[in-house]
């Protein structure tokens, strides 16, 4: 393979990274308005990225784009399910931008680096859903956090803003050390960090070779870190309540379906003779990420934390998904990844435009009676809340639907049963926010934030989840083809 | 026949009731009464028209309007069947129906809700048709449903009165038992004839006559189980013994209502259903005989209450209950045209007496006890004469062969067929019925002595404001005193006479072998003379009590004592239902309710496990303690685990 | 003798590295960091990889031991309050770690690698060049983009540095080479006729 062909291949990720580096140029030019502008051209340049992912003219370069590529040797692969979670990340980072705007000038943080901080995370989850070696992973996977954990801190004349940083920091340092261990153990016994060839001898391994198996847990218990699963998600509530709310919502979009499709990827190739193995630990951490996802939740009195348990047990769903493995499962869990992240960035939509004298609203009982004062804006949360408790017909109940009926078909029937029960249990977490919204006596005045960006994200996400009531169909095509193309055979 | 009759005859009260119902306030009180008004009286003349058809030109109509249920082999429709049993009725409801709506123009024209009371009228109108013109058992619930929704609506209309509300739910529970029994009724039909189609069950019937049927873990013949639970259903509904005791509470509702509902048409739903069904019940013999002696015995009992009580209005209604019991016994001894007969009659004699009641009451300022009225005759003479009218007809007064009032001609044709049954429930309903009608006439004439006659006993003051109704209201009495002096004697033909065969073609079905209405002619002349014989001396002995020896009723009453007592308040049903249901039913439900809702289902169901949940989300949430380190040994710890349950398991 | 070389560096690299969490001063706790690193560097020698052996020295001892040393001096961390849980957490935190530790240990006695991985390693082996050489040819070709990447991974940790920690005091007085550059004599010079007993006022 020639270095052209491997730069066709990287050619939206290179775009990208090109793009970043000039709008970092953009964002020293002096102006008031510089962080505007910066953030208009991040989604600008998302969207440019998109449009290289999916041309016809490069995916006619790489023979029609169904068989997937490779780039650099064997660092880089192109395939279906790479593009299609990479447009799903492109369009949630997109949002995310979108969302930012107006609390970062109430908080007076506007700067242009906070755009292009999330456009360098981008560029990390991209890497990482096409990462084909373990270097490779861990280089995007870094190149995501890193941003991600200055993220966290942007709001740094906050207190906890800074916490959640550097809490966040430092459990992803030990996540990485954990990570970078496992993969030692694999090379160690393999002699190679390349997916493929990893497969390859993990065929030919004995079934109970104890220390791949280490390896596998280390390296699993990294990537449970990353998607926030239990055990491994005490950081999630902290982060989210502490950082910035828009950066709260971007972290329950895109990086975790970045990390779950790592995830996927990594278990489904190289792993993939030691599914015996790594099931038993999927399964185990989907069950306990739903159960205290859901459990947990009720207890909460910030919609900050409560969002965040609400995502906890939303990755137990997923990983349920994943568990099973199968292609019904693997298509209902990116089904499910399209659904959720539209669904949970209106809903951080939500809140990020409710303010109380200026601050933002934080506790659930702040939601008091706002359906009185802006019935638009409650009703959009409602649609949020209603489909994330997964009452039909709104999408959230199509992607649930589809993971419990993979989960039934794969006769994991206690697993499904787990799913259905702790949805009822989260559900009353959901529906109460709905209550508060509609029945409860406000007791202090609260404004919508006039904000044309949150209003925008807002209404489309709230439209999303109708549509696809209606028209589900490209989302579930897409999932399958995606896919197809990377389970051949 | 150009205009659909049938259509105009049913749905009119329906497109009325929805007019005003719906528009009630913006639509003003005239216009609810004009538009209610007028298409009630269409709807009757339709009916009338209908009844010359259908009756008297021997048609049969059937008009399927919508399919209703089709599910396996039970298919239902909604569905119009018009034999001569319906045109009758028919008649009788429209007619009093319009009687009585234009009766409530003037008679509620103080209220403040017209609209609605008028709505409510034509919607129960609506219902009764539904109820007669059903050709199906399920359509039939429909519209027995629909009056009792209607009734409770009605008696409940003063809603600020808590005895209004406790009326109308008393009424209503007590029917809901009755409608138990006709819902499991229904469902044995179902189970015997796969179908609940009159056509369907009417032409399996004789072939099924001696089937057993599994209920309550017994061996029950079929018939007879199936009849009787209808029975049940039609007690209720027409306030049998049992069954009764909502009746005489449900004239906490206006007089007009109790004048058509509880008077004239909906209470007489359960006759009509027996005689409905008279082809599943002449297969039922053991049915009839039960049907007779409850028929008898609340004729007896009603009319033995009638004789004490004071409230103007509670003597009519146990009077309509004695009659009622009339007409149920001679449905039980297979005389269904002398029921229907009886209940034509009764409607306009009954609706004229309750009407007349409402003037009287109209013009005593709302005063409904007989003990406050009193020498009255000269002040509202027209309402007086209308009384005179009914009461008449109500003894059954008339001669033989001659003229008689319209009461007349059907209690006689009643008693001579018990009599000419020759079963031993039928001998016993003829001494009950006779009993009744001498009480009958003696609460009548009880009733127009202590109101119009003597002394007025009313206070000077409602006294200067009594007056004569206005014409609105005396009018629809008219036509209705005209059905009470003739009606008999015009439609004997058709119900007791050579005309009978012809006219009810197959609507009514009796075994040959017990045609006692056929048999009835040829009673000894003394049964016939009998009756009068009692009216006439209960007339009389009424005229000595009360107006000739007026400290005699008060002496009598003392030295009958226990058994006065017994009487005047109405056998202690009521106290009974209370003591042995009502309180139990409370204790039981105050039982389930502290020790099993609270202390035991929610204690460990909905509470004890949102109890649990809370407690666990407390605890699932206090793991976040916030410090780093614990989050990364918690990290450390889930590694460790998962080793070694790699380790352990090897 | 190499064994014996071996031996030692690693003793004292497994002390020192107990040594820095042990040590009660914090000063002298990156001093034992230090002595870690260079015993590290020197098993690094042993096993003929001196270019990763002089890395560790130059970028871990000369920049980022030396960093701690003056972070760790500069903040005044009361480290006796910072373990004042220790006792608390020892026996459960022991626990843990030693489970851990016992894992680890019979996982290195259970040792086994893929058969054919010798000749893989071998085959690494034959090309004689130094390892400065090679690592370089690696990086540039076979492991070019995982190069590149972490160029932007650094870049990134630069722009979060410089975003977190980067503040405009308007107290502080800023050169301006710009401003510097371009003044005139004129602007700056005034020359005062001074009488004698008056001073100067300006």
């Amino acid at each position: 393979m020639d270095n052209l062909h491997s730069l066709m291949i990287v050619l939206p990720e290179v775009s990208l990274a090109a793009l970043g580096l000039l709008l970092l140029l953009v964002g020293l030019v002096n102006r008031s308005n510089t962080t505007h502008v910066v953030s208009a051209l991040t989604v600008l340049s998302f969207i440019i990225t998109a449009a290289t992912l999916i041309s016809p003219h490069r995916l006619s370069f790489l023979m029609g784009g169904t068989a997937p590529v490779f780039a650099f040797g064997t660092m880089f692969v192109d395939d279906t399910l790479a593009r299609f979670i990479k447009l799903l990340i492109l369009a949630a980072s997109a949002l995310s931008v979108f969302l930012s705007g107006g609390y970062l000038e109430n908080h007076k943080i506007a700067r242009p680096e906070y755009p292009v901080l999330i456009l360098f995370a981008t560029l990390g989850m991209m890497l990482m859903v096409s990462a084909s070696d373990m270097i490779a992973l861990y280089v995007g996977l870094e190149l995501q956090s890193l941003a991600l954990y200055v993220l966290a801190a942007f709001q740094r004349d906050d207190a906890k803003s800074s916490e959640s940083g550097l809490k966040y920091f430092v459990l992803g340092a030990l996540s990485s050390g954990l990570l970078l261990y496992g993969i030692s153990l694999l090379y160690g016994y393999a002699g190679t960090t390349d997916f493929v060839k990893l497969s390859f001898v993990f065929k030919d391994a004995a079934p109970h070779t104890i220390g791949l198996t280490i390896g596998l847990v280390f390296v699993t218990a990294a990537l449970a870190f990353k998607v926030s699963a239990v055990p491994f998600h005490m950081w999630t509530p902290d982060v989210y309540e502490g950082a910035p709310t828009p950066v709260a919502a971007f972290f329950a979009s895109a990086p975790k379906m970045a990390a779950l499709v790592l995830f996927l990827r990594l278990l489904r190739e190289p792993f993939m003779p030691l599914a015996m193995e790594w099931q038993q630990i999927v399964v185990f951490i989907a069950v306990a990420s739903m159960l205290l996802g859901s459990f947990a939740g009720l207890a909460q009195k910030s919609v900050k934390r409560l969002m965040a348990y609400s995502s906890i047990a939303n990755v137990g769903y997923a990983l349920s998904a994943l568990a099973i493995m199968n292609k019904d499962g693997l298509s209902a869990m990116l089904i499910y990844l399209a659904i959720y992240f539209v669904n949970t960035l209106g809903a951080f939509g939500v809140i990020i435009s409710l303010r109380k004298q200026g601050q933002q609203v934080e506790a659930i009982e702040d939601f008091a009676g706002i359906a009185k004062k802006n019935p638009l804006l409650a009703l959009a949360m409602t649609v949020f809340m209603f489909s994330l408790a997964g009452v039909p017909p709104l999408a959230g109940f199509f992607g649930k639907y589809f993971i419990f009926l993979a989960a039934v078909k794969a006769g994991m029937v206690p697993l499904a049963v787990i799913a259905v029960v702790t949805s009822v249990v989260a559900a009353f977490y959901y529906l109460r926010l709905i209550k508060v919204m509609y029945f409860d006596e406000s007791k202090q005045i609260i404004d919508a934030c006039p904000c044309f960006g949150v209003r925008a994200t807002v209404t489309l996400a709230a439209l999303y989840m109708i549509i696809f009531t209606v028209w589900p169909q490209p989302i579930i095509d897409g999932a399958i083809a995606a896919i197809s193309g990377f389970i051949r055979g | 026949m150009t205009l659909p009759l049938d259509l105009i005859a049913v749905f009119a009260p329906l497109l009325g009731a929805i007019i005003v119902g719906l528009g009630n306030r913006a639509l003003g009180d005239r216009a609810a009464q004009i538009i209610t008004c007028a298409l009630m009286l269409c709807a009757a003349t339709a009916s009338v028209m209908l009844f010359n058809y259908v009756a008297l030109e021997h048609h049969v109509l059937d008009r399927m309007l919508l399919p209703w249920i089709q599910s396996g082999t039970l298919n239902v429709s909604w569905a119009l069947h018009i034999d001569t049993l319906t045109a009758v009725m028919l008649v009788v409801v429209n007619g009093v129906s319009s009687m009585v709506h234009i009766y409530s123009v003037g008679y509620m024209s103080h209220d403040k809700s017209i609209p609605r009371f008028m709505a409510y009228l034509s919607l129960f109108s609506f219902f009764m048709l539904m109820l007669v013109t059903s050709s199906n058992l399920l359509q039939m619930f429909f519209g027995w449903e629909g009056v009792g929704v209607a009734s409770y609506l009605l008696i409940n209309f003063w809603f600020h009165k808590t005895s209004a509300n406790n009326a109308s739910i008393k009424a209503f529970l007590v029917n809901r038992v009755g409608d138990f029994g006709f819902m499991l009724g229904i469902f044995g039909c179902y189970l015997l004839f796969d179908s609940i189609q009159f056509t369907d069950i009417f032409a399996r019937a004789p072939q099924l006559a001696d089937t057993q049927i599994i209920f309550l873990g017994h061996n029950l013949p079929a018939l007879t189980t199936v009849c009787l639970l209808l029975f049940v259903g039609a007690m209720g509904k027409s306030a049998q013994l049992g069954l009764h005791t909502w009746l005489p509470d449900a004239m906490e509702g206006p007089t007009p209502v109790s004048a058509l509902i509880h008077a004239a048409t909906m209470v007489t739903a359960g006759v009509f259903m027996v005689s409905r069904l008279s082809p599943l019940f002449e297969y039922a013999p053991s049915a009839l005989a039960v049907v007779a002696v409850v028929g008898a015995l609340t004729c007896i009992v009603a009319a033995s209450i009638g004789l004490t009580q004071f409230d103007i209005k509670r003597v009519i209604a146990y009077s309509t209950m004695s009659q009622l019991g009339y007409m149920f016994f001679a449905a039980g001894v297979s005389a269904y045209s002398a029921a229907v007969f009886h209940l034509m009659t009764h409607a306009f004699f009954k609706a004229l007496l309750f009407l007349g009641a409402g003037s009287v009451i109209h013009a005593m300022s709302g005063e409904q006890d007989m003990r406050k009225m009193g020498g009255i005759w000269k002040i509202i003479p027209k309402t007086y004469t209308l009384m005179w009218i009914g009461s008449l007809a109500l003894a059954g007064i008339g001669i033989d062969g001659v003229f008689g009032f319209a009461g007349f001609y059907s209690k006689d044709l009643i008693l001579e067929s018990a009599i000419a049954s020759g079963t031993w429930y039928g001998q016993l309903a003829y001494v009950l019925g006779l009993a009744a009608a001498f009480m009958t006439a003696f609460y009548s004439w009880r009733l127009i002595i202590m109101t119009f006659h003597g002394k007025s006993r009313a206070d000077h003051h409602t006294l200067d404001h009594a007056h004569e109704s206005p014409l609105v209201i005396l009018l629809p009495l008219v036509p209705l005193a005209l059905g009470a002096v003739f009606a008999g004697y015009c439609a004997w033909n058709w119900f007791g006479g050579e005309g009978r065969a012809v006219f009810w073609g197959h609507a009514l079905f009796v075994v040959p072998e017990r045609d006692t209405v056929a048999a009835a002619e040829h009673v000894d002349e003394i049964y016939k003379w009998l009756p009068l014989l009692m009216g006439v001396s209960g007339i009389t002995l009424a005229y000595v009590f009360y107006a000739v020896k007026t400290d005699w009723p008060a002496k009598c009453a003392s030295s009958l004592g226990a058994a006065y007592r017994a009487v005047y308040n109405k056998y202690y049903f009521d106290e009974a239902y209370d003591y042995l249901f009502v309180r139990t039913a409370r204790k039981l439900g105050d039982f389930l309710w502290k020790r099993g809702d609270d202390g035991f289902i929610d204690r460990f169901g909905p509470d004890g496990v949102a109890g649990a949940v809370v407690r666990l989300a407390q605890r699932a949430s206090a793991i976040e303690t916030g410090y780093v380190y614990h989050y990364a040994f918690a990290m450390v710890i889930g590694v460790a685990v998962f080793i070694s349950w790699f380790w352990l398991k090897g | 003798m190499t064994e014996i070389v071996f031996y030692l560096f690693a003793t004292i690299l497994i002390l020192s590295a107990g040594m820095v969490v042990a040590s009660r001063n914090p000063v002298h706790a990156v001093l034992y960091l230090v002595l870690a690193f260079f015993n590290a560097a020197g098993l690094f020698l042993l096993i003929g990889a001196e270019f990763v052996a002089f890395i560790l020295v130059i970028v871990y001892v000369g920049a980022v031991a030396v960093l701690f040393l003056f972070v760790v001096m500069m903040l005044d961390i009361n480290f006796v309050d910072l373990r004042s849980g220790f006792s608390r957490y020892l026996p459960i935190g022991g626990a843990v770690g030693a489970v851990l530790l016992a894992q680890l240990v019979m996982l290195g006695l259970a040792w086994k690698t893929d058969p054919q991985l010798l000749s893989v390693v071998q085959a690494a082996g034959a090309d004689a060049v130094d390892n400065t050489r090679a690592i370089g040819r690696l990086l540039y070709t076979d492991y070019f983009y995982a190069f590149q990447v972490s160029g932007l991974v650094l870049l990134v940790a630069m722009i979060g540095a410089i975003c977190l920690t980067l503040r405009h005091r308007k107290d502080v007085r800023r050169q301006n080479v710009d401003q510097q550059l371009s003044r005139e004599i004129a602007d700056v010079i005034t020359v005062v006729k001074v009488e004698s007993g008056k001073g100067v006022q300006l």
